[in-house]
């Protein structure tokens, strides 16, 4: 019996010419946002490899230099688009792309994809995961809302039950044929966001891919079934067709629009972001004084100057066989990088305090669990842009110690004189490994958790308000 | 004239007695004063932020004086002593903050080429950016027209469902003016949430009393108008409550949501940007090639710009401040035309946008709205403008400590120049996009009074 219901409602959807227009605008969207998403991954890809490649090349191509000039004039990294960001870009647009990596500071990373774009960019990307975060819940909601109060409004309702089937079968079976005519317009433009991922070259595919790809669709599998039975009840529940729908979107405006901007916002009023200018001070004050404010840098200078004497056993500079200048560098670099990261934590702790409300908010608002979930498992969201950070930053650190200790090696007076073009063609240059999967578990589970949730109290809660719904 | 008073009180009758109705509108005041909440103090908080900028530079320069207690090279203060260039923010930005969060508002400067330091971006939670700011213009370009559909998508189509229409049109009484008075009464209930939110924004933000004033109420005004000739439109056309709230629904989501974006992308594609980083990396292999150029090449390239300093001393040193300054200098103007191609290429960006904004009025209000405040892209281009200014102003009070071998005293950290910069409103833009605006209420209304005269009122 469910099953013919289903069927039913299959049918009479696909003969619907509004479902019909709507469908097809959301199915084109889709299509849409899928090509100019690879268009648009394609471009910055190019874009970004290409630079990466040449500051690697100037750098490794460097003439006759002090190791310590070579440390200044650094290098860059180039954040790589993830795979699956083409299907949802997630924060991308407003991080930076790019940051220069220099000896004694940690640098922002600039030109971001919004500042580029002026304020068009507020209104929203027309990207896959907004068609199917926002524009296809508001088709569910369309193709749903009379669901039960139409067949209550016609008496067609009493006649089905008059058959002997119970609400609750009449609510499966709405939901099966509702949920395959969704699938119908949704899955053309996965697979082809499927085909696009696995065929391009330009797309590092493996089994991590196609993990979170499967992921990915679970997801908004689960997160449309929310819909199609939110939007079933509550057409059982309300009146008429007219209040069923006013209640929806209602619900979707609420859910989409107000309150993910609403507790964003809530959350930065509530935990304030230090300005850079100002975390730069305090970086610069505990280099110079010590984090604790009793360990001035000259101090330390001294005393490792007095334990190089010691060591080697010398009573002057000329005599070491190391650059005092290279160690002394290596440990300030040590000392003012150790001190960067408790700062850049505490500052990331910060962000993760603002977002953490949007988060939680996921339990009330299937859009906010979602949005986290999909960003997630397409590796832009702000978890992912924090790993290229601390992956920028151990490159930076890394070379620049090298740096530091090739200066040392070159003994007393090394500022006269250059290390050779060569050396510069073995240090290694930055490349970055998005993380895998495995990395992102953790972040998943309060969304997949939000998400579940909402998926089995709607259909427990729910189905008990429709069997005990009236029927005329 | 009495019919319309008669049916204008009936609908404020109504109107109490949907309590549905009421509690909208109540929670659009609320959405519009935690706006203005939310505004205001992040404009407080950036002010805030700026106004303790001048005390690290204190505190720089007492760090300064402690490291070089007598006279010293000015090279090294120039090396070791950082400022700030500040981009204030307008009292209105706090009603339409625009893209003050996405753009830094100082930029930390020290005597250094400026390329590299003129881009640098503040600390900026990018989920925050993302979201976007909740302010009163979001309220005001987004929410408000969905307000004025819930109120109003049923104008006529609930009286023919619930059979009142056939009554109501048995008695001498125009259609039109049943619609009319229908109508006027919501634009009375919109318009006065939306000017007393305005007022309630402007007295909170305290905004100067100037033009802007009525232009801002000006603005609004045309935009809810709008919206209630899309609504006078969709009512002319005769459909079911459902199909209306259904095509309402469909034109917000096509003027506020696809237009805009799929704009974005347009833009973009017609006007491709030049990469800023490529500018930063050509700057970085100007000035450090400088270390490996002969210092006569860099100097004499230098002396060709400020030929005053022609007359000092050859360089003989491994290393003086002034050559490196030098060096430095002619960095920044190697790239100088990429930097001119980026700042033009953005401008060019959002000029296209301002242009082709007519095909969304949402965008349009919001455009103009941000106008009004200064805190769009322009402003922030002037504000990096007057950041090379006051950088060229510290090259300037430098450059003869150098070149003059003038030992730099304690004195004259106070005799640096400063720099202050606020946010000046675009009014060619909000008067433009005020016209642009008036021709859309023009033109969705004139649609919709020609409807309303090809199809008759039907009863049933």
């Amino acid at each position: 019996m469910i099953r013919s219901i289903a069927q039913k409602e299959f049918i009479s959807t696909l003969r619907d010419r509004r479902f019909a227009v709507l469908s097809g605008l959301v199915l084109l969207l889709l299509l849409a946002a899928t090509l100019v998403g690879r268009a648009s991954f394609r471009t910055l890809q190019q874009e970004r490899q290409l630079a990466q490649q040449t500051v690697n090349d100037k750098f490794r191509n460097q003439p006759a230099r002090h190791p310590h000039r070579v440390a200044h004039y650094g290098s860059f990294a180039f954040r790589p688009k993830s795979g699956l960001s083409l299907l949802d870009g997630g924060v991308d647009s407003f991080t930076g792309s790019a940051v220069y990596l220099e000896a004694h500071q940690q640098n922002s990373i600039n030109f971001s994809q919004a500042q580029q774009a002026g304020s068009l960019i507020r209104f929203g990307e027309m990207t896959v995961a907004f068609v199917l975060q926002l524009l296809v819940p508001l088709l569910i909601i369309f193709l749903c809302f009379g669901a039960f109060s139409e067949e209550r409004a016609t008496g067609t309702l009493k006649l089905l039950l008059s058959q002997g089937v119970t609400l609750r079968q009449v609510a499966w079976g709405k939901i099966r044929g509702y949920s395959q005519a969704v699938a119908l317009v949704v899955a053309p433009a996965l697979a082809l966001a499927a085909a696009l991922l696995f065929t391009g070259e330009e797309f590092a595919g493996g089994l991590d891919l196609v993990a979170r790809l499967a992921l990915f669709v679970a997801g908004y599998a689960v997160y449309f079934f929310v819909f199609v039975v939110g939007a079933v009840v509550v057409s059982a529940w309300q009146v008429s067709s007219r209040a069923a729908l006013v209640t929806l979107l209602g619900l979707w405006i609420l859910g989409g629009v107000i309150l993910p901007k609403a507790t964003a916002n809530l959350g930065a009023t509530l935990y304030p972001t230090i300005t850079k200018a100002q975390m730069d001070a305090e970086v610069h004050d505990e280099a110079q004084h010590g984090i604790d404010g009793h360990d001035p840098h000259d101090q330390r200078a001294a005393a490792l100057k007095a334990d190089l004497f010691k060591k080697y056993g010398v009573d002057s500079e000329e005599k070491l066989p190391v650059s005092l200048a290279g160690v002394q560098m290596a440990a300030g670099e040590e000392y003012s990088a150790k001190v960067y990261q408790q700062h850049f934590a505490e500052l990331n702790a910060t962000y993760e305090r603002q977002n953490r409300l949007s988060e939680w908010a996921g339990l009330l608002n299937p859009y906010q669990a979602i949005r986290p979930l999909s960003m997630s498992l397409a590796g832009s969201d702000f978890a992912h842009y924090v790993h290229f950070q601390q992956a920028a930053e151990a490159y930076r650190y890394g070379l620049v110690q090298r740096l530091n200790g090739l200066q040392a090696s070159m003994g007393y007076g090394d500022k006269e004189r250059r290390l050779d073009a060569s050396t510069w063609q073995k240090l290694p240059v930055f490349s970055y490994q998005a993380p895998p999967l495995g990395w992102a578990l953790p972040r998943l589970l309060l969304p997949v958790a939000a998400l579940l949730l909402w998926a089995v109290g709607l259909c427990w809660l729910g189905l008990r308000l429709i069997s005990n719904t009236s029927v005329s | 004239m009495r019919v319309f008073s008669i049916l204008f009180a009936a609908e404020w009758r109504h109107f109490r007695a949907a309590k549905g109705l009421v509690l909208l509108c109540g929670l659009l005041l609320a959405t519009g004063l935690y706006g203005i909440y939310y505004g205001t103090t992040e404009i407080a908080r950036q002010r805030q932020q700026l106004a303790a900028l001048p005390e690290l530079t204190r505190r720089n320069v007492e760090e300064m004086k402690a490291k070089f207690p007598g006279p010293a090279d000015a090279g090294d203060i120039g090396y070791y002593h950082s400022t700030f260039a500040v981009h204030h923010p307008d009292a209105w930005a706090a009603l339409s903050l625009g893209l003050r969060d996405v753009n830094p508002s100082y930029v930390k400067l020290r005597l250094l080429g400026l390329q590299n330091q003129l881009y640098a971006t503040d600390n900026t939670n990018p989920l925050k950016l993302l979201s976007g700011n909740f302010d009163l213009a979001f309220v005001l370009v987004y929410l408000l027209p969905l307000l004025i559909i819930a109120l109003s998508f049923n104008l006529l189509s609930s009286e023919r469902e619930e059979g009142i229409l056939p009554l109501l049109l048995a008695q001498p009484i125009r259609p039109a003016t049943v619609i009319g008075a229908k109508l006027a009464f919501r634009v009375a209930v919109v318009l006065g949430l939306v000017w007393l939110l305005s007022v309630v924004g402007m007295l909170w933000a305290g905004v100067p009393l100037d033009g802007r004033v009525l232009s801002w109420l000006a603005l609004s005004t045309l935009y809810c108008l709008f919206w209630f000739g899309v609504v006078l439109v969709v009512t002319a056309l005769q459909r079911t409550s459902a199909v209306n709230a259904v095509a309402l629904l469909g034109v917000w989501l096509l003027l506020v949501v696809l237009v805009p974006s799929l704009l974005s992308l347009g833009v973009a594609a017609a006007r491709p940007l030049p990469q800023g980083i490529e500018l930063t990396i050509k700057q970085r292999e100007e000035i450090h090639g400088g270390w490996d150029r002969p210092k006569a090449e860099t100097m004499n390239r230098f002396f060709a710009l400020y030929p005053q300093f022609r007359d000092t001393a050859t360089i003989r040193e491994r290393f003086v401040w002034r050559w490196y300054y030098a060096f430095q200098h002619l960095g920044d103007l190697a790239v100088a035309p990429q930097a001119a191609a980026y700042a033009t290429g953005l401008q060019a960006r959002h000029n296209l946008a301002e242009s082709l904004n007519l095909l969304s009025p949402a965008i349009n209000a919001q455009t103009s709205f941000n106008a009004l405040a200064g805190s769009d892209l322009p402003t922030h281009l002037a504000f990096q403008r007057s950041a090379t200014r006051y950088h060229d102003a510290l090259r300037a009070f430098y450059y003869p400590f150098l070149f003059r071998k003038v030992a730099f005293t304690h004195t004259d950290y106070g005799q640096k120049p400063r720099h202050s910069f606020t946010s000046q409103p675009e009014l060619a833009t909000a008067r433009r996009g005020l016209l642009k605006l008036l021709l859309s209420v023009a033109a969705v209304f004139g649609l919709g009074l020609v409807l309303l005269r090809v199809r008759p009122v039907l009863p049933r």
